[in-house]
This record gives C-alpha cells, sequence and structure tokens, in this order.
C-alpha cells in the first residue's frame, strides 16, 4: 500500500488526474496544502472511489479557514495522522 | 523508523518548505529518527546563509540548522543546484575566486548520489515540492 500525497487544489490543477490514474486499489490519498480545497462537499466529485481511502491534513484545512466544512466522507488527519499514514504506507509518493 | 525528506521548493515562496519542517518536528516528536534533510532545485535556497526575514516571520534557515543541532540531521545541498545559484560554501568560494560565501555548516554541498544512497538507506524518504 502506498500513500500518495497532492498539494494542489483539483479545482486549479489536473495534477490530481496523474495521482489517480496511478494509485493502486489499496492506495490512500491525503490532501495537504491548496488540495485540501478538494475535501469540500463541491469538489469532493473528482475523488469518487477513493471512499474509506481518502485524508485530508487538518492544519491545512484550518489555515484556510475550511475545517468544519469537509464532507464526511473525507477522513481529517492532523501532521501526527500524516506521519502515520507515512509509516503505515509502504512509500510516499508526492503529486505536484 | 529512518527518516529522510527530499525538499525541491524555495523558501517564502510557496508552503512546502513550513511543510516540510512541520513533518520534520512532528516525525521527531514521534520517536522517528530523521537522518537527512535534502535540499534540490530550487530547495537549495533553504540553506543561504545570510537570509535575513523579518523578525516576526519563520526563519526558516536558522530552524533547519537547529533541526541539524538538535536532532544529528544531516542538511545535504545539492552541488550542482547550489552553485549555479550563488550558494557556495567557503572551499567552493576560494575554489571559485568568489569573495564571501553564503553555505555553512551544519548544511553541507554534496552530490546527487547521497540522494540515491538515502533513498536506499532510509525507510521512508518524503518529497516536499511547489
Amino acid at each position: 500500500m502506498l500513500l500518495h500525497t497532492l498539494n494542489r487544489s483539483p479545482a486549479t490543477s489536473r495534477v490530481y488526474q496523474q495521482a489517480l490514474a496511478a494509485m493502486g486499489p489499496e492506495d490512500r490519498l491525503l490532501l495537504v496544502e491548496d488540495a485540501v480545497q478538494g475535501a469540500l462537499p463541491k469538489l469532493m466529485r473528482y475523488f469518487t472511489g477513493l471512499e474509506g481511502r481518502l485524508f485530508a491534513l487538518r492544519e491545512d484545512l484550518v489555515a484556510r479557514g475550511l475545517e468544519g466544512q469537509c464532507d464526511p466522507s473525507v477522513q481529517i488527519v492532523d501532521v501526527d495522522g500524516f506521519v502515520l499514514l507515512t509509516e503505515e504506507a509502504e512509500k510516499t509518493v508526492s503529486w505536484y | 523508523m529512518r527518516y529522510a525528506i527530499l525538499l525541491l521548493a524555495a523558501p517564502y515562496t510557496n508552503q512546502a518548505s513550513h511543510s516540510a519542517l512541520r513533518f520534520a518536528r512532528t516525525l521527531l516528536a514521534r520517536g522517528h529518527q530523521l537522518e537527512t534533510v535534502f535540499f534540490y532545485q530550487e530547495g537549495v535556497q533553504n540553506a543561504a546563509r545570510l537570509a535575513s526575514p523579518p523578525q516576526d516571520e519563520p526563519h526558516l534557515v536558522d530552524a533547519w540548522s537547529a533541526l541539524s543541532r538538535e536532532h544529528g540531521t544531516a542538511l545535504q545541498v545539492c552541488i550542482a543546484a547550489a552553485l549555479r545559484r550563488g550558494l557556495l560554501d567557503e572551499r567552493e568560494a576560494a575554489r571559485h575566486g568568489k569573495q564571501g560565501y553564503s553555505v555553512e555548516p551544519p548544511f553541507e554541498l554534496t552530490g546527487l548520489g547521497q540522494l540515491i544512497d538515502i533513498g536506499l538507506r532510509c525507510d521512508r524518504l518524503i518529497t516536499f515540492a511547489p
């Protein structure tokens, strides 16, 4: 199982498409920095099929005033949880 | 676990350097080891000795140095990326006939081969990019 991180909003960059294309069936996706916008219900459509495997970084949501506005299917983790995700994954791939 | 961080982004132009530093501090707090931070591409700007941000802003260069002093983390800077951006340590400055130098320990100029070595040696390599 690999962890993929994405730091661009799906509303402004298409790199999320490459991340999704590269992901295996067990892989997880963590939205960080501007990509946390993707956790909003309006932008969730870009990440269908990732139920239970989609995460967003709390600190970056808070910095953008978006905490509490995420789709309930997205799991919110803090940086400690980010480190834990990298522990659990065999490798981490960054998309930017 | 033995971690390493690859940082590809310049400080103060986007969030990447801050994200990398935050991740570094957190993994250390969780009891992991941070063997190396490797600075490559625009990331080499994090090693600028003369960086003087306003006092009410985070000082990234000093923060990396403190991390290295406190936790023994190696701060490795790609020499090819650094030299072409004017980032020279004392030895390289002398070799190129330049007055003054812009990189000092604990940052060290090193070859890209080190990055391969880090990838093989460490349990986890996490990339932070612009």
